[in-house]
C-alpha cells in the first residue's frame, strides 16, 4: 500500500521523489502525507507568489495578465531609493553581525569550556527567538529616548548638555535594534559549523608549520563556510524584511521595502505586494549566486547537506 | 545535521595569543547582555509609576491593576494560547513522524532542505505568499485558521531541528532486538522508541507553541480581521502612547512565563541527551 502511494508519487518524474520512494518502500504513509501538504503550503505559494508579480492592478482588481508592468512600476515610483537603502542596511548589518559573531562562534565551539556552561551560552542565544519581538524593540524607547537611560547617564556625568537626538527614530536606531535581534541568527549555524571541524585537522595545521592565522584563514574559515554562508542568508534575509524594528525604532524616518510592502497590502494592489516580497527573496539568491564562486575559490566542490 | 556536540572540550586557542579569543568570548558576552538587559528593563519599568519616564521607580503594580481591569486583551490572548497550543501538538505530532523518517532515509539531504526552507524565506514574504494564495487565488477568507497555518509553517522547521538532534542519535539496533523478542512494530514503538524520543517530542511542542504564541510578521498578512496577542500589542503601540505601560505589564508577564517554560526545555534537552 505504501510502496504504491511511493510509486504514484514518483510518477510525477521528480527524481528526488524517486529515490525517496525506493528507500522508504517499508515507510509509513503518514510522512509522504505530510511531504505532499508541505509542497502544497510552503512551494505553491512561493510559486504562485513569483507569478503574481507579473499581473497588475486596475480598479482595485487584479488583472491576471502577464506584463512586467509591476516590476518597472517597482523601481520608477522612487521606491528605488527605498531597496537601496533598505539594501545597504541589511549589508551593513550584516557585515557588523559577521564581524561580533564569526568571533564568538569560534571561541564558543573551540575553547575549552565545561559543556554545561557551552549548553548554557548556546540556550542563551536560541531563547531570543521565542521571546516577542514588538515588547524587546519597543523598550528600546525607554532606553535610546530623550528622557531613556543613555541620556540620563550622559547628562548626569555632564557629558553632554542637551539630549543626543540621533539615539532614537534615526537609522542609527534601527540598525542598533536590528544588530542586536539577528546575533544570534548569525552565531548559531557559524557555531555549529566550527563545531563539526574535526580538531586534528587544527593540529595537523599547526604541525605543519602554520602560523595561527593560516590555520584560521586557510582552514578553519573556509571549513565553516556553509555555516557563515547560513548565517549570513538568515541575518540578510531578516534584515531585508526587517518590520518591527524599523516601525518601532525608525519612528516614520526610515522608509524601507517592508513598509512598501505593508502600504501595497493595505491599498489591496496584491501583484505590488508580490513583486516586492517576491524581489527581497530574489536578492538573497543573488547574493547567494554572488558568493557561491567564492566557495569554489575557497576550495570548495560542493554543498554538503547531507547529514 | 549533527547534535550539538557539547562535551568535545580540546583546545583551539593553545596556538593563539591569548587575546584574540577573549576577545571573542566579550564580543558575544557584550552582545548577549544587550539582549538580555532589555529584558530586565521591560520588568523594571513595568512595576514603576511612570513607565515613560525611562527610569525606573518609584515602583508599584497600578499598571498591572489597570491591566486587570481591561478586559481587551482577554480575547487576543486566549486566541494566541489557543492557536499555540494546537500548533504545539501538531508540531509535536508531525515533527516525530518527519525525523524518524528523515533519520532512515539514505537520500535525506533534499527532503530536509524542503522542510526547513521557511527558514530561507523572510517572513513578510512568506507571509504575503501565502496571503495571496489562500486570499487571491483559493478565495477563502481569512482568519485563525489561516494564522495557524503562517504559525505551522513557520514553526514546524524548528521543530523538526530539535527532533533530529534526538532521531538521528537514535540506535536502531534496539528496535531490531525489540523485534527479535517478538514485540510487534506497536508494541516496539511504544515501549522502546517512543520513551527515547520523548525529550525531543516535548522540546519540538514547546517549540511549536513558543514560535507560534509569539509570531507576528506572517499573522499581519494572515490575520484579516482576526487579531492575536503580539498583534494586539503592536497595534496598540502603534496607536497609542499611553497604552505602552499597559503592554510592558503584558509583555513582562508573558515573559516571566515563558523564560522559566524555556529554561525547563533546555535542561531537559542537554541534560537528558547526554545521557542517550
Amino acid at each position: 500500500m505504501t510502496t504504491q502511494t511511493n510509486l504514484a508519487e514518483a510518477g510525477a518524474g521528480d527524481s528526488f521523489l524517486k529515490g525517496i520512494s525506493r528507500t522508504l518502500s517499508r515507510t509509513d504513509i503518514a510522512f509522504v502525507v505530510i511531504l505532499v501538504a508541505w509542497i502544497f503550503i510552503v512551494v505553491l505559494p512561493l510559486v504562485i507568489l513569483f507569478a503574481f508579480s507579473f499581473f497588475t492592478t486596475e480598479y482595485y482588481e487584479t488583472v491576471y495578465k502577464p506584463t512586467l508592468d509591476t516590476w518597472i512600476g517597482l523601481f520608477s515610483s522612487g521606491r528605488f531609493e527605498v531597496a537601496f537603502r533598505t539594501l545597504r542596511l541589511a549589508l551593513t548589518v550584516t557585515l557588523i553581525e559577521f564581524a561580533l559573531g564569526y568571533p564568538f562562534a569560534l571561541w564558543l565551539a573551540k575553547a575549552r569550556m565545561r559543556s554545561a556552561t557551552r549548553a548554557i551560552y548556546l540556550a542563551m542565544l536560541t531563547i531570543p527567538f521565542f521571546l516577542d519581538t514588538s515588547s524587546r524593540t519597543i523598550i528600546w524607547r525607554a532606553i535610546l529616548g530623550q528622557a531613556g537611560l543613555i541620556n540620563t547617564i550622559l547628562m548626569h556625568t555632564g557629558l553632554v548638555a542637551h539630549p543626543v537626538e540621533w539615539l532614537l527614530y534615526s537609522e542609527f536606531s534601527v540598525h542598533f535594534g536590528l544588530i542586536v535581534a539577528l546575533y544570534p541568527t548569525m552565531v548559531l549555524p557559524a557555531y555549529l559549523a566550527i563545531s563539526l571541524i574535526d580538531d586534528t585537522l587544527l593540529e595537523a595545521s599547526k604541525d605543519l608549520g602554520a602560523t595561527p592565522r593560516q590555520t584560521l584563514t586557510r582552514v578553519v574559515l573556509p571549513l565553516s563556510l556553509p555555516g557563515v554562508l547560513a548565517g549570513i542568508v538568515f541575518t540578510m534575509g531578516s534584515a531585508l524584511a526587517a518590520w518591527v524594528e524599523p516601525g518601532m525604532l525608525g519612528g516614520g524616518f526610515v522608509n524601507l521595502l517592508s513598509n512598501s510592502i505593508e502600504s501595497a497590502y493595505t491599498a489591496l494592489r496584491y501583484p505590488v505586494v508580490a513583486a516586492l516580497s517576491a524581489f527581497v527573496i530574489l536578492l538573497l539568491l543573488v547574493l547567494l549566486a554572488l558568493m557561491y564562486p567564492l566557495m569554489r575559490m575557497l576550495g570548495f566542490s560542493s554543498l554538503t547537506l547531507k547529514s | 545535521m549533527q547534535s550539538i556536540p557539547a562535551t568535545r572540550t580540546i583546545k583551539l586557542e593553545a596556538s593563539y595569543s591569548a587575546f584574540w579569543p577573549q576577545l571573542g568570548k566579550w564580543c558575544g558576552i557584550a552582545m548577549l547582555a544587550l539582549i538580555y538587559f532589555p529584558l530586565l528593563w521591560l520588568v523594571l519599568l513595568s512595576a514603576s509609576n511612570d513607565p515613560l519616564s525611562g527610569i525606573p521607580g518609584p515602583f508599584s503594580l497600578r499598571h498591572y491593576g489597570s491591566l486587570l481591569g481591561n478586559p481587551q486583551w482577554h480575547g487576543p490572548m486566549a486566541a494566541s494560547l489557543l492557536i499555540a497550543a494546537i500548533i504545539g501538538l501538531i508540531c509535536a505530532v508531525t515533527a516525530t513522524v518527519v525525523g524518524r523518517a528523515v533519520a532512515r532515509i539514505s537520500k535525506s539531504g533534499w527532503v530536509l532542505v524542503l522542510f526547513v526552507l521557511p527558514l530561507f524565506v523572510p517572513g513578510m514574504s512568506m507571509g504575503a505568499a501565502l496571503f495571496i494564495f489562500i486570499g487571491a487565488v483559493l478565495g477563502l477568507p481569512l482568519g485563525f485558521w489561516s494564522i495557524a497555518l503562517g504559525h505551522y509553517i513557520w514553526a514546524f522547521p524548528f521543530s523538526l531541528l530539535i527532533m533530529l538532534v534526538v532521531t538521528l542519535r537514535f540506535d536502531r539496533s534496539l528496535i531490531e532486538a525489540g523485534k527479535d523478542l517478538g514485540a510487534s512494530n506497536w508494541r516496539v514503538f511504544c515501549d522502546i522508541e517512543f520513551p527515547l524520543l520523548m525529550p525531543g517530542i516535548v522540546s519540538a511542542g514547546l517549540f511549536g507553541f513558543l514560535m507560534s504564541f509569539n509570531e507576528i510578521m506572517r499573522s499581519i498578512f494572515l490575520r484579516g480581521t482576526s487579531e492575536t496577542m503580539p498583534v494586539w500589542s503592536w497595534i496598540q503601540a502603534a496607536a497609542q502612547q499611553s497604552q505602552v505601560p499597559v503592554i510592558f505589564a503584558l509583555a513582562s508577564i508573558v515573559l516571566l512565563i515563558s523564560l522559566p517554560l524555556l529554561c525547563g526545555v533546555f535542561w531537559l534537552l542537554f541534560s537528558r541527551l547526554n545521557k542517550v
